[in-house]
């Protein structure tokens, strides 16, 4: 196929493949812990990262890591701080990012391809350090979930109990966020800033649909993102568009497919039980 | 050896007492109920059992070691009171609840031993009909089974429970303190359980501990039931 004959598109779609794996894995985590908006609010402090980076002579990837990671240390710190509040805190990181980001890019004069890139995503300028740089966040977000898995899914159903047993809640919380940074700046060269954290939430929302247990759970939920990022990725490709769109539209085309095939299901169940009650009556 | 000592305990919130100098001894093998009326610092002597709170003052030991160096070691089991919060919509089946269970025990088990335990643990609270499905599509009192079948998977050897019969109605919170009474007296797991339900929870108990900021009585909940039962809801209502 003529699509794969491009490095840029070899480098997009290892890139994406990526993405689509280690979004959906904290994903499922940041869903069951009541944190679905987590994603944006670093989203936007990753976009401060970026403007940031480029003023100062950094590589904006880096430049991002920086300041999400700050980021995620900080909304850590006001959660423990501020339990019944902890979306208030959150918002108020989501502002401060955006502020920065605008701040930035007003004096950096960065150019707006680049802004955009970093935006919505883009697949002719994922480079080599991109893939590099991704696989090896890759790598270390799907090691620290494997090893931390368990305490991971205890703490998220509930942290007083992880705590009895001796867990240390408020290490593996503070790594649990550096993580959710780390996936962030990951994703955003491909999907986005503005739409990485629907890769860590649409998928996983899909995979509840089929009603499995957590583990099945985050399996079909990595299943649906690569198959976001895929077909959104080559959708892009012929479509001239920004993959960021393409692959997001594609998650939640499956969620509506899902939602509907839910529906149908149960719709048959109810079915069934009114024709057997009533076989039943007389 | 896992007998629990509180020693002179005093918590504030700010300037608000809610634990005021409490000391008890539960020995290896009680079932003790705490009870006391709303506000009287029942959870919050449960917390500090469990080291979760650290006392204002005051020392808890389990096992004659101090509780912050005693926990961690799946010596305790506990089933929190609002843990129905996270459960609701939570996407894990009963199986995998209850084994998450085994990773709070001191080592954590091979793969065979783990699928027998968790089994075990299902077929202990009468849950293994449930196993594939969700927690969260169970009802309350199926729920706090589970919660508890998760704490026994560790093995503890003190169960502490937080209002473990809120919600739930009269039969199932009756299976409840049935299966209590029977892990206390087969097993000789030592429970601690903070109860509204002051009849139930005074039948199924050997000692009971009537709280209100102070400790109003603690004995057999026989002395309880009878020689006190005069002044009993003086004590629950009052604290005098």
């Amino acid at each position: 196929m003529e699509f794969f004959q491009y490095d840029f598109i070899q480098r997009a779609l290892l890139a994406g493949l990526i993405t689509g794996i280690v979004c959906p894995l904290i994903g499922s985590f940041v869903v069951v812990r009541r944190q679905s908006l987590i994603g944006d609010g670093l989203g936007h402090i990753a976009f401060a990262g970026v403007t940031g980076g480029y003023m100062v002579g950094l590589y904006p990837v880096v430049g991002a890591l920086i300041l999400t990671i700050a980021g995620a240390v900080g909304i850590e710190l006001v959660r423990r701080r501020h339990i019944a509040f902890a979306d208030m805190g959150l918002a108020i990181f989501f502002y401060a990012g955006a502020a920065m980001a605008i701040i930035f890019s007003t004096m950096t004069r960065m150019p707006s391809t680049g802004l955009l890139s970093f935006l919505f995503g883009s697949i002719i300028t994922v480079s080599l350090t991109d893939v590099i740089t991704i696989a090896g966040a890759g790598t270390l977000v799907l090691l620290i979930v494997y090893f931390l898995f368990d305490k991971l899914m205890l703490m998220s159903l509930d942290e007083d109990i992880a705590n009895v047993a001796g867990i240390n809640t408020g290490m593996i919380n503070m790594l649990f966020s550096i993580l959710t940074a780390l996936v962030v700046v990951v994703g955003m060269t491909i999907v986005g800033i503005l739409l990485v954290s629907a890769l860590m939430i649409v998928p996983v929302a899909t995979a509840h649909l089929l009603r499995v247990g957590f583990k099945a759970t985050m399996g079909w939920a990595v299943i649906f993102s690569m198959l976001s990022v895929f077909i959104g990725l080559t959708s892009s490709f012929y479509l001239d568009i920004a993959p960021g769109g393409t692959i997001v539209m594609t998650a939640i085309l499956f969620y509506i497919i899902m939602t509907i095939i839910r529906q149908c299901i149960a719709f048959k169940e109810r079915l069934k039980e009114q024709i057997s009650s009533s076989f039943g009556d007389e | 050896m896992c007998e629990v000592k509180l020693f002179d305990i005093h918590f504030s919130y700010n300037t608000n007492v809610a634990i005021d100098n409490i000391s008890l001894t539960i020995s290896q093998g009680d079932f003790v109920a705490v009870v006391g009326p709303n506000g009287a610092g029942k959870s919050t002597m449960l917390k500090i059992i469990a080291g979760l709170i650290k006392p204002t003052r005051g020392q808890v030991q389990i096992g004659g070691k101090d509780i912050f160096t005693a926990k961690g070691h799946g010596l305790i089991g506990y089933v929190p009171q609002n843990y129905g919060k996270n459960v609701q919509g939570f996407p894990a089946t009963v199986k995998e609840v209850v084994a998450l269970g085994l990773t709070l025990g001191a080592a954590a088990a091979k793969k065979k031993a783990a699928n027998h335990i968790t089994n075990h643990m299902m077929e202990l609270v009468g849950v293994e009909n449930l196993r594939d499905r969700r927690i969260g599509e169970l009802s309350g009192g199926q729920q706090q089974r589970v919660m508890v079948a998760m704490a026994l998977a560790a093995n503890p050897q003190l169960l502490l429970l937080d209002e473990p019969t809120s919600g739930i109605d009269y039969e199932a919170s009756a299976r409840i303190y049935e299966l209590l009474g029977t892990l206390n007296k087969n097993l000789g797991i030592t429970i601690v359980m903070v109860s509204h339900d002051i009849e139930k929870a005074v039948s199924w108990a050997n000692k009971v501990a009537c709280i209100n900021r102070k400790l109003c009585f603690f004995g057999s909940s026989k002395e309880f039931d009878g020689t006190h039962a005069q002044s009993r809801h003086l004590w629950y209502y009052t604290g005098q």
